[in-house]
């Protein structure tokens, strides 16, 4: 048995043998550690009337496994090293299913009270959960993480594979911080620049996952020269990958647009 | 600009393959290799003359091993795709050889089950050692060699991973080393197939 840090590209044959990741385990450690102390409601009674609801913090607790089961053995490994379609799936969790769930698992109030205190936090918060920087942010690094030059050079280090992964994370908290909590309150985008943004938001994603689908040859080197794990060619199972985002995240943004226009639409309007 | 050198390069009646060197994406040969002449055994457990049964064509020869776990199969693999979406003006003139280098395991059936899965035409080779040790020294790449069964008898053998191409004019002036992407097939293929 081998131990990596972090998950990277070896170019030796898949076993289905169990390995240890312990950068992963330490990184989802501190996920969940963070995201048990900002779910907790602000305040000594859990009846607070702005408390998260048990749906929503069961909800953010799926949200960390999502990110522990597409880091670590066997998602992680498979993913990083040897099939578009697992690196695909990989995104998904990291940057667009995973970070709603867990920002929606947390108490407004409680992120309310931290920027109270921590001014330069709130600033930094402030700045980069700005709508237009959140897209803009979202979109060039899902271009840029998905370009084959970067791709093929990231994953053949453990570091590399970290930053990548990193920089989904992060990029996908940011993107849907605007959408989920209010904090800081932004009374000019509501529902339906919501909606707006989250379709605008994900332009790129649909583009991407056209791309893989259509191409004539396989884009990455990582998983072409990769040993295969399945009877999928490389291509195939780039395909494989194109339909994920395709299917999976376009579905996904399409339900969580549909969700927000029906509140929105069940709200009672203000009369004339 | 690029796209209308390359059409051009394409389209040209026939080219030279050290005069064209510059345009492949396979590694040139400091000095080319001449087509071999070796007779083996075929998969239907025939007499396969090289030099004879594969001339006037581009003939893509690999060694390789039905077990290898990376480089045989990935190779062979691309190869097979691309020739899938090229023309049969091109893919008529290319002869894909494989020359087994664990003999002992590769036995004719799984060999040819083995090479069936990638593309139907592909020929597989088998011969004595002592033939397969000849024969690569004859297109100078370095020879395979076995490594110790582990516990359960089973080993690996290491083996040269670049393709040789020879062209029409019986020789070979560019491989194609492990690490060689379908999109780099694609665009040498059907250059390698004008060479007169």
């Amino acid at each position: 048995m081998s131990v990596q840090w972090w998950c990277s590209a070896r170019g030796i044959p898949w076993r289905w043998s169990w390995q240890a990741y312990p950068g992963v385990w330490i990184a989802v450690l501190a996920l969940g550690a963070a995201y048990a102390r900002w779910s907790r409601p602000n305040g000594e009674s859990t009846s607070h009337p702005n408390a998260v609801s048990e749906g929503r913090r069961v909800g953010g607790w799926i949200g960390v496994a999502l990110v522990w089961a597409s880091l670590d053995w066997p998602g992680g490994p498979l993913g990083t090293g040897y099939l578009s379609s697992v690196h695909a799936a990989q995104f998904l969790a990291l940057a667009m299913i995973a970070p709603p769930l867990l920002l929606r698992g947390i108490d407004g109030n409680r992120i309310r009270a931290f920027l109270a205190r921590n001014g330069i936090a709130a600033k930094i918060i402030t700045a980069v959960t700005t709508p237009l920087f959140a897209m803009l942010a979202f979109t060039i690094v899902m271009l840029a993480t998905h370009a084959p030059g970067v791709v093929d050079t990231l994953m053949r280090s453990q570091l590399g594979a970290f930053a990548l992964d990193l920089a989904w994370f992060l990029s996908g908290l940011t993107f849907w911080w605007p959408v989920v909590i209010d904090v800081p309150l932004r009374e000019r985008f509501g529902p339906p620049m919501r909606m707006l943004y989250l379709f605008a938001g994900t332009q790129a994603h649909l583009y991407l996952s056209m791309w893989l689908l259509l191409a004539e040859f396989p884009a990455y080197g990582i998983y072409e020269l990769a040993p295969r794990v399945t009877r999928l060619s490389a291509l195939e199972d780039q395909q494989v990958a194109g339909g994920l985002l395709l299917t999976i995240g376009g579905t996904y943004v399409l339900a969580v647009i549909s969700v927000l226009f029906f509140r929105w639409f069940a709200e009672p309007q203000p009369e004339a | 600009m690029v796209i209308l050198i390359e059409m051009l390069a394409i389209a040209g009646c026939g080219i030279s393959a050290e005069s064209g060197g510059s345009a492949y994406r396979g590694a040139m040969l400091g000095k080319a290799v001449p087509r071999p002449s070796f007779t083996l055994t075929d998969t239907h457990g025939q007499p396969f003359d090289f030099r004879a049964q594969t001339d006037d064509t581009v003939t893509l020869l690999f060694f390789g091993y039905l077990s290898c776990p990376d480089v045989c199969p990935v190779h062979l693999s691309n190869i097979a795709t691309v020739m899938r979406g090229l023309p049969y003006e091109v893919t008529g003139k290319i002869r894909v050889v494989f020359v087994t280098t664990d003999p002992a395991r590769d036995t004719p059936e799984k060999l040819h089950a083995w090479l069936a899965g990638f593309d139907p035409s592909f020929v597989g080779l088998r011969g004595t050692p002592e033939q397969i040790k000849a024969i690569e020294k004859m297109v100078d790449v370095a020879p395979a060699v076995a490594a110790a069964p582990d516990s359960a008898g089973a080993y690996e053998v290491g083996h040269a991973a670049q393709v040789l191409a020879f062209t029409r004019d019986d020789s070979a002036h560019v491989v194609y080393p492990f690490g060689t992407r379908q999109a780099d097939w694609a665009h040498d293929l059907p250059l390698l197939a004008k060479v007169k």
